[in-house]
């Protein structure tokens, strides 16, 4: 089955994922209707930054267990058993941040969404874009990455992929690079300003 | 193999479900004086204040003892255990044979010794009942007497001012919450509280309470009066362990047990509030009592119980809560001893309302607290269980930017 | 964000950043925190906004598109986006000249009353270079046909700029030979504009040429006029001793201080600042007096000809407010962040804006002409001394430190006794190894001053001269570079010539405007040892550059032939071509490139090197870096 991989060391922070996603989760799905909507549609994906303010796509990672699923105090979090998705029932959820506590990735958000109950704030995360995939669409913030830091495929082919691509990187006379050279020497510099 | 699990709480309800998936076959019997179907315990406090409704408490469906096979003995309290017969003793009914027996009965709520502590009106908030009957009174309460401030008396407080009572709150502390904040987020909290109309009384204590058949106030120990209505009484919990053979079973502040969480009780096992385990923060024996901790400990102890032998790593105390317009967490040792074995960073922005606390042992965290933007408090709450030194900057823990990324170094 | 030891190296930055922390005010490092990460397809150059078939970006990874939508590739996206940098930063300081220019012509027509013509001698040596006869004609006829002359500089009728002429022969040779002689000043930033427009000039390398003539147009062009009549119209500055950081702000007076860059409103204010009936207005409102003090470039040009203090640079100027000491702030244009009107709400601050061009939120706007700026000045420091009484709590956590500013060219070929033959001995001699232009702005993603200082500090202690502008002429000054004493953090050579001449070791030569001085005296060396400015041992260098400007000075420092290290990286790593005709390919075409190296200890090596390599190169001593 096609997931969701994500690639950090090609993120950009470009954000366009987030609002890629926040857009899907609207009720328009259009950006610029979507602007406009009362609660305004957000992210459920969070570009973060490392250490040397590289971008960091962080998702909810649908774990299994879930600690998030184990610490629900409501019973709101539970895995679709087709997909395996983990997701929060808007309507059960009762917006007691104990879910926050126990995610280890900290995907989790609180606020108002198009899909929940007018003017309730409830726990919010990544649902994979379940609603998207059964149209044969792929995750949203798959589309929107063009720099490959999120991609839709088979783990194996992922893995295949990464592997290849390592072993090329150590092979001495490598012809391509992991990462492009301007691009190396671009983080290099953001690095060396840091470290001043 | 037959199994006694004491206690439906989250504890027993886990153990249940764990020892069911190991063994399909395994007689289970259940016994509880509470005669419901397993609910959510920390969600009474929402009941209370109105977040959650009566009927999305249940943590299970209505058939739940019957879908998982097991045989509920409800509304029965445990006399004792017989450790040479194997089996435990009910009032009004035979004795219960066990091979493996579990004692998850949880903690019942400490009373205060004071007057006329029997009139009517007086809760205390450990039960969904006793949630109910509070509620069944709330049309005749205006000013409601809160004892305590610890979880329970914080609750009460901020459940009732949510239903619009008047609220006193008597504490020992100068602030509430003593036991699981430190100083500068117990004082938010309590501004927070104060801003939104409670009235805290601190250092002193009821000495009787006054009125006919139901509480219309407190005699105080400073001599004051308060007039109420209704009264909560938050001051902690014991163990319900008063059937336990003191003899045969080692109990310290609650029940001890091992890293498999039996008692020194061959085939007695322990788990939840009445549990004693080591704390994973502080290093020694402790009990934090919380659900999650209980559902894990319920689950590691079935597991055990039904063969496959699993360690428990030790439970740690955390708590998330809302506080009006302070979303507060608490994770780990956030207060820790004045000995020199720990530091403390700490990072406010006035502006967000926004505090942020990290207590590490050598470069370990061992807790933490934070007010508003709470979100990455989970990635903090992995790293105090791992007990791994950190190998970045501890301060960017604290910064509003932290994600869990930077917890992968300089990649 | 990082504790205050990591954010600034400066003692009044970090005290004031705490009190912003309990102030809950925001700040210019809280933002920048927020926006982590940065967008990468910005930070490369591969996005482009130019057209609505957009926007596009390329993947610097390679996999996903590698043109946009009209079929440009990363080559030309990036030196399109450079190019319209460029474009920008000479736009700014050459409209900064044109308002320079207007107020000479207003003073000739005897509308701009409190205006006048202060330096008659540079007015005549400039009217000279542009040709115009000033024999028998009185002064304000003179500047009339000089400020005419200059228009026609911005225009379309000339072949070639008229100040060109004060480059060295070699060098317009060169501009010629490869086309890039500046022809008019607008005219080279209208081109360029017009050039990056979808479907015009998409080779890369055409197109970075025009980026170089747009630069030369600023920096030849609307910079130069800018420094000449500001000189012209409030004097040349000469060596001036002042003080600076947050200090300088006093308690007892009235604090006013000027942020932006044009000397046209902050010379008015001074003035009106020195009138007796306001400063009997302050003793009356319980001040000692008003207390005139400059942030960022305006200030720069104030202490140069005045020696008004500067209480800090671009990273600063929040800061500034924050003390609650500033009665009013009046700004101009250029490096004024939107957030000070937000900021001075905080305190008491009145926040003025001036410009008919630019209008700030949380600000008063009163607008300066050349006709009412005397009155208006006045109005607004009388102004600025009645909200005296309503100041609250003071915080001014430092003491300030001396400095000397004023080296104009003409100060300094003074200084060496009229003529800059002893200088070049000095360099012949090997006692000063070289000279270094140190330029631009403070970003927050330096730590604050370190890179100005750092740099500073390892030239001069390796004997090569430095001289400053604009931001980094405070950041220095702080630092106690800026005193004739500092010859002791000097090396040995550069230490007996300075201490000689009793002046620093690190030379204030004036405002982000006047890197032109820097042009001029380079120019001059040249000339006096018949080479071109691309053989000297000089470099150019902006470690903690933002700005568009910056990109243009550091444009223009290349094309007129002078090795310059960026500290913060430009937005050209998403073009390996481009990036290897900034860093290698320019030096067959002009004699010079660029490097990047935001760290300073690194980048003094790299200027040591290129410095040492020139004078091998010259016949002259060299030592091995």
């Amino acid at each position: 089955m096609k997931q969701v991989v994500v690639h950090p060391e090609r993120c950009v922070g470009c954000m366009q994922c987030m609002v890629a996603c926040a857009v899907a989760h609207s009720r328009s799905g259009q950006l610029y209707t979507a602007l406009a909507e009362r609660p305004r549609p957000r992210p459920r994906v969070h570009v973060g930054a490392g250490l040397y303010n590289e971008g960091f796509p962080n998702r909810c990672r649908h774990c299994d267990p879930a600690p998030c699923l184990l610490a629900c105090l409501a019973g709101a979090i539970f895995r679709d058993a087709h997909t395996g998705t983990v997701l929060i029932d808007p309507d059960k959820c009762i917006n007691c941040a104990s879910c926050a506590m126990a995610c280890p990735y900290g995907v989790i958000r609180f606020h108002e969404d198009p899909v929940a109950p007018p003017g309730k704030t409830v726990a919010v995360k990544c649902d994979n874009c379940d609603q998207r995939v059964a149209q044969g669409l792929a995750p949203a913030c798959t589309e929107a990455c063009k720099s490959g830091a999120l991609t839709y495929e088979e783990m194996d082919e992922a893995m295949r992929r990464k592997t290849a691509e390592v072993a090329r990187s150590v092979s001495t006379g490598a012809e391509t690079a992991a990462v492009p050279p301007a691009l190396a020497l671009l983080m290099a510099v953001k690095k060396a300003e840091l470290s001043l | 193999m037959q199994h006694v699990i004491l206690g439906n709480g989250i504890a027993g309800v886990s153990a249940a479900e764990a020892i069911r998936r190991m063994d399909p076959r395994a007689g289970i019997t259940m016994i509880s004086d509470e005669q419901t179907v397993p609910y959510s315990r920390p969600m009474i406090s929402m009941l209370l204040d109105g977040s959650a409704a009566p009927e999305q408490l249940p943590i299970r469906a209505e058939r739940f003892y019957e879908d998982l096979g097991v045989t509920a003995l409800l509304g029965k309290r445990v006399d004792a255990i017989d450790l040479q017969a194997r089996r435990v003793a009910l009032a009004g009914r035979a004795p219960v044979p066990f091979d493996r027996l579990l004692i998850a009965t949880g903690a019942d709520a400490r009373r205060v010794e004071a007057q006329n502590d029997g009139l009517q009106n007086i809760f205390t908030m450990r039960r969904r009942e006793d949630v109910q009957a509070m509620l069944a009174a709330l049309g005749g309460t205006r000013r409601a007497l809160v004892l305590g401030g610890g979880l329970v008396g914080f609750k009460a407080a901020y459940g009732l001012m949510k239903r619009g009572c008047r609220v006193t709150m008597l504490i020992t502390s100068a602030y509430p919450l003593s036991m699981q904040v430190d100083e500068t987020a117990g004082k938010m909290i309590l501004d927070e509280l104060l801003h939104h109309g409670l009235e805290v009384r601190v250092g002193v204590s009821v000495t009787a309470f006054e009125g006919r058949t139901s509480v219309s106030g407190a005699q105080l120990s400073d001599g004051g009066k308060v007039a109420c209505d209704m009264v909560v009484i938050g001051k902690g919990v014991t163990p319900a362990l008063d059937f336990v053979p003191l003899d045969r079973i080692d109990v310290d502040l609650g029940i001890r047990v091992d890293k498999h969480l039996e008692t020194g009780a061959e085939g007695v096992y322990a788990a939840g509030d009445v549990a004693q385990c080591t704390d994973i923060a502080r290093g020694r024996p402790w009990i934090n009592a919380i659900w999650p901790e209980a559902a894990a400990q319920g689950r590691t102890a079935g597991m055990n119980m039904a063969g496959r032998a699993v360690a428990y790593r030790g439970s740690l105390g955390r708590n998330v809560m809302r506080v009006f317009d302070l979303d507060v967490m608490t994770l780990g040792l956030v207060d820790p001893p004045d000995d020199g074995t720990c530091t403390a960073l700490t990072w406010q922005d006035p502006r967000r309302r926004m505090y942020r606390k990290l207590v590490l042992r050598e470069n370990v965290p061992v807790g933490a607290v934070l007010i508003n933007a709470v979100e990455q408090g989970g990635v903090l709450l992995s790293l105090i269980r791992n007990r791994a030194p950190l190998a970045i900057p501890p301060e960017r823990l604290l910064e509003p930017s932290f994600n869990v990324r930077q917890l992968m170094g300089w990649g | 964000m990082a504790t205050f030891e990591n954010i600034s190296i400066t003692e009044d930055a970090r005290l004031l950043l705490e009190k912003t922390r309990r102030d809950g005010v925001e700040t210019v490092w809280q933002r920048h925190d927020a926006q982590q990460p940065q967008c990468g397809y910005c930070e490369t150059g591969l996005s482009c906004r130019i057209c609505i078939m957009g926007p596009c970006r390329i993947d610097p990874f390679g996999e996903g598109p590698q043109r946009g939508v009209c079929g440009a590739d990363a080559d030309i996206i990036v030196a399109r986006n450079l190019c319209r940098m460029i474009a920008a930063g000479a736009a700014s300081h050459s409209d900064h000249g044109r308002d320079l220019v207007e107020v000479l012509a207003a003073v000739a027509a005897g509308k701009a009353p409190g205006y006048r013509i202060r330096d008659e001698q540079k007015l005549k040596s400039v009217a000279a270079e542009y040709g115009v006869e000033t024999d028998g004609k009185d002064t304000l006829a003179i500047a009339a046909e000089v400020a005419d002359a200059m228009m026609e500089d911005y225009g379309m009728r000339r072949k070639s700029l008229t100040l060109l002429s004060r480059a060295p022969e070699k060098r317009r040779q060169l501009w010629e030979k490869i086309g890039v002689t500046p022809r008019g000043i607008d005219r080279e930033t209208s081109e360029m504009m017009h050039r990056t427009h979808m479907g015009v000039d998409n080779g890369w390398q055409s197109l970075l040429l025009q980026g170089l003539r747009n630069a030369l147009s600023d920096g030849w062009g609307g910079s130069m006029i800018a420094t000449e009549v500001s000189d012209i119209l409030f004097g040349v500055p000469s060596p001036k001793a002042t003080t600076v950081n947050v200090g300088v702000l006093r308690e007892d007076q009235v604090n006013i201080v000027v942020h932006g860059h044009n000397p046209v409103v902050s010379e008015m204010i001074l003035k009106a600042c020195e009138s007796p009936d306001l400063l009997a207005l302050a003793r009356e409102k319980g001040a000692a007096g008003i207390n005139l003090a400059g942030v960022c470039c305006t200030g720069n040009e104030l202490l140069m000809r005045h020696g008004i203090p500067m209480a800090g640079n671009h990273l600063m100027t929040e800061l500034v407010l924050s003390t609650g000491a500033v009665e009013m702030m009046l700004v101009d244009y250029q490096c004024i962040m939107p957030s000070l009107g937000t900021i001075a709400g905080c305190y008491h601050t009145r926040m003025i804006s001036t410009s008919d061009k630019a209008r700030f939120p949380g600000m008063e706007h009163r607008e300066f002409h050349p006709d009412n700026a005397e009155k208006m000045a006045a109005e607004l420091v009388r102004e600025a001394v009645e909200n005296f009484t309503r100041r609250k709590q003071v915080y001014i956590p430092v003491q300030p430190v001396n400095a000397v500013g004023g080296f104009s060219v003409e100060a300094i070929v003074g200084a060496l006794g009229g003529t800059p033959e002893p200088l070049l001995d000095a360099i012949k001699a090997g006692k000063i190894r070289g000279a270094v232009g140190i330029v631009g702005c403070n970003n927050p993603k330096i730590k604050h001053d370190y890179g100005h200082v750092t740099l500073s500090r390892r030239l001069i202690e390796n004997d090569i001269l430095v001289v400053d502008t604009g931001c980094v002429s405070v950041a220095t000054a702080k630092a106690g570079l800026k005193v004739p004493e500092a010859i002791e953090m000097a090396g040995p050579g550069l230490k007996e010539v300075c201490g000689a001449l009793g002046i620093p070791p690190v030379l204030h030569l004036g405002s982000c405007v006047d890197n032109v001085r820097i042009l001029v005296l380079a120019s001059a060396l040249a000339d006096a040892l018949g080479v071109d400015i691309s053989d000297l041992p000089l470099a150019g260098a902006a470690p903690e550059w933002y700005s568009e400007k910056a990109a243009t000075i550091g444009t223009y420092f290349v094309a007129s032939g002078v090795y310059t290290v960026l500290g913060p990286m430009p937005p050209v790593t998403g073009s390996a071509n481009v990036v290897g005709l900034l860093t290698e390919g320019l030096n067959d075409v002009v004699g010079a490139t660029f490097a990047v190296e935001p760290d300073p200890e690194k980048a003094a090596m790299l200027i040591r090197r290129h410095i040492e390599g020139k004078r091998k190169a010259l016949g002259l001593s060299s030592v091995e870096v």
